[in-house]
């Protein structure tokens, strides 16, 4: 296995030594390029309350390219597909080198306080969003405690 | 006599000059002065070039660019792609204000650079480097990037200040070029949207594969995003189109032959325009397999049933088997078509449409829609089976002019007739998408009128040329004539220029 680049090591103990509050995001045992990943649901969004499992790859090029981000865990989001695949500008067309694995898992952290139905990769999701916004919401709030909230 | 009135123009030109003017411009002027444009609505002048000859073109408006403002050719070769090669309106707006031409081509940042670092945006990032404070000493410091302790000589930055080191730049500009992006590169540093320009990437820039690629990159981008050229759309074909007017004329490869539309770059479409044939070439990609299930390849006999396969471009039918003679669009008469008036392809639109049910509107769209693609699709289709006629008229002069029945030249007017004849449908088989996007109205009238005339024309023609065994020449150029002008008539009237 090729060594790994200083920049992934120094990210990782940072990740491990100052955790983000409401993310963590620890490296796999057998793959420093993999992560496991925890979300808590932002308070005040409708995914609060909820530990959402995502997965991080950082891809032979990292940091010049960025990394690959799935949601594991089912959620109900106008941005994020039926397969967990999450529309960010950052993870695609914006990202920038300068960006770090911590500052992709804020956006998304962000993302789920402030989706955004008018860009939307689900689009039944981010129909109901727009024309009934309350029952999005309660849609969420159902899957959250649905498939987010076990054991 | 024409010497006399040169003579004579002399003599009072210092008298009155709008006078003299006035004659000079009008109706003594040679047949040669007359602008081609306005007898011919496809008169198009373009150039084919190869890409060393575009590369000379494109350099020159560099080097005038950067010898009259003073900067690198680089940062002209920005200016220039970002603006469409408009040299001189880059020279006007760079000379009322410099800043903000820089500053909207993506070359100068919006405010001047404070902090050196390229991650000085944001906290998380700098404490990442932070951690290095340490070791750090005078000349070392962390790369925001790669995290390396590097001698700060090796950081270079673009307008912006954003500071990285130079493996870091290297290794993003490769990745960029890997996804086929050149002119597009920026810099590094979260929301810097500066751009990389080309002296700037090739210094960095070691491959020599990749340079290669860059550099050829570099070339398409600055062809795309100049409004004279274009690629000949031909496959595998390196020439390129120059037009010193860009129109939506017919612009004709002189390496592959290829014919297409030099703004869309689509097969040549007058009278409708680039967004038109668009728009109807991928309707018909969605409903052609409706429109083939619907219109079948034979047609039985209107008068004795006999089952008829097309195998000609003419229109003008006439039965193996009983010799009636009739239209294949409409199956009506041939005789009632008359010379004047051929309705067949004029779409009747139902007058009461808007007070019917949703359904039988959907099907009075579907019925309008089917009856432009057939006409479309049969003119396309007679376009191909009359190359085929092409291929027998010249085996049949071969055979002529060594039955020694007429001699090469006697023949010639064949060949120009069917050649005019293909020209003359293509023109017909792309009015009818222009017909079905055209609102009802007396224009509409017009052009329908029109086109029936071009149609019939056509089809007398193509009755002729594919029946021309004696040598009458004097009836089938007659005939060309007729078709020829109908057709400019047609594109003069509706062809937007």
């Amino acid at each position: 296995m090729a060594s790994l680049p200083r920049r992934i090591i120094k990210e990782t103990q940072r990740l491990l030594q100052e955790p983000v509050p409401g993310i963590s995001a620890v490296p796999d045992e057998n793959n420093a390029r993999y992560f496991h990943v925890i979300v808590t649901g932002p308070e005040g969004s409708p995914f609060e309350g909820g530990l959402f499992k995502l997965e991080l790859f950082l891809p032979e090029d990292y940091p010049m390219s960025a990394p690959k981000v799935r949601f594991i865990t089912k959620i109900y989001h106008p941005n994020i597909d039926r397969l967990g695949r999450i529309c960010l500008d950052i993870l695609k067309d914006k990202w920038s080198p300068a960006l770090q694995i911590r500052t992709v898992l804020l956006s998304i952290q962000a993302l789920l306080s402030a989706p955004n139905p008018d860009d939307p990769l689900a689009n039944d999701v981010a129909e109901l969003w727009r024309v009934n916004e309350a029952e999005a919401i309660r849609n969420a709030k159902e899957w959250t405690r649905k498939y987010a909230m076990e054991d | 006599m024409s010497s006399e009135e040169c003579d004579s123009d002399m003599e009072y030109s210092d008298n009155d000059c709008c006078y003299a003017d006035y004659y000079n411009t009008g109706n003594d002027c040679d047949i040669d002065q007359i602008d081609p444009s306005k007898i011919d609505p496809e008169f198009f002048i373009f150039e084919c070039l190869s890409v060393e000859e575009v590369e000379r073109l494109l350099n020159e408006n560099v080097e005038l660019l950067s010898s009259s403002l003073q900067i690198t050719p680089s940062l002209a070769k920005v200016l220039l792609h970002t603006h469409g090669w408009a040299v001189q309106d880059l020279i006007s707006k760079y000379r009322s204000d410099a800043s903000l031409l820089l500053v909207q081509s993506r070359i100068k940042p919006p405010h001047p650079p404070s902090n050196s670092d390229g991650s000085s945006s944001h906290s998380s990032q700098s404490s990442l480097s932070s951690k290095d404070s340490l070791e750090e000493d005078e000349n070392q410091k962390p790369c925001p990037v790669c995290v390396m302790l590097c001698n700060v000589e090796i950081f270079s930055s673009l307008a912006c200040g954003h500071k990285f080191c130079k493996d870091c730049w290297t290794m993003h500009f490769e990745v960029q070029i890997i996804q086929g992006i050149s002119t597009g590169m920026s810099c590094m540093a979260q929301q810097c949207d500066i751009l990389a320009p080309e002296d700037f990437v090739l210094t960095l820039l070691n491959k020599p594969n990749l340079r290669d690629k860059y550099q050829q990159f570099v070339f398409h981008d600055y062809v795309k995003s100049h409004p004279q050229l274009r690629f000949c759309p031909g496959p595998n074909c390196q020439v390129l189109i120059h037009a010193k007017e860009p129109r939506a004329k017919r612009a004709v490869c002189t390496n592959c032959k290829t014919s297409f539309c030099f703004k869309c770059g689509m097969n040549y479409h007058a009278p409708t325009d680039c967004s038109t044939i668009k728009k109807w070439l991928t309707k018909c990609a969605d409903d052609s397999e409706t429109a083939n299930y619907i219109s079948a390849h034979t047609k039985d006999c209107p008068r004795c049933h006999i089952c008829i396969e097309k195998n000609g471009g003419c229109n003008h039918m006439q039965c193996y088997s009983c010799k009636h003679e009739f239209c294949w669009m409409c199956l009506g008469d041939w005789k009632a078509h008359g010379s004047e008036y051929y309705e067949c392809s004029r779409y009747k639109e139902n007058p009461n449409i808007a007070h019917e049910s949703v359904h039988a509107q959907a099907r009075e769209a579907l019925k309008k829609y089917l009856h432009y693609y057939e006409r479309w699709e049969n003119h396309s289709k007679s376009l191909k089976l009359e190359e085929q006629t092409l291929l027998t008229i010249k085996t049949r002069i071969n055979q002529k002019v060594m039955n020694a029945s007429g001699t090469w030249i006697d023949w010639q007017y064949l060949l120009d007739a069917a050649m005019l004849l293909a020209k003359c449908r293509y023109s017909l088989q792309y009015t009818y998408p222009y017909a079905y996007y055209m609102e009802p109205s007396s224009r509409k009238e017009l052009f329908e009128y029109q086109q029936a005339q071009l149609e019939a024309e056509i089809e007398n023609l193509s009755w002729k040329v594919e029946r021309a065994e004696t040598t009458d020449r004097g009836d089938l150029e007659n005939q060309m004539d007729i078709a020829e002008k109908r057709r400019t008539t047609l594109l003069k009237d509706f062809l937007e220029v």
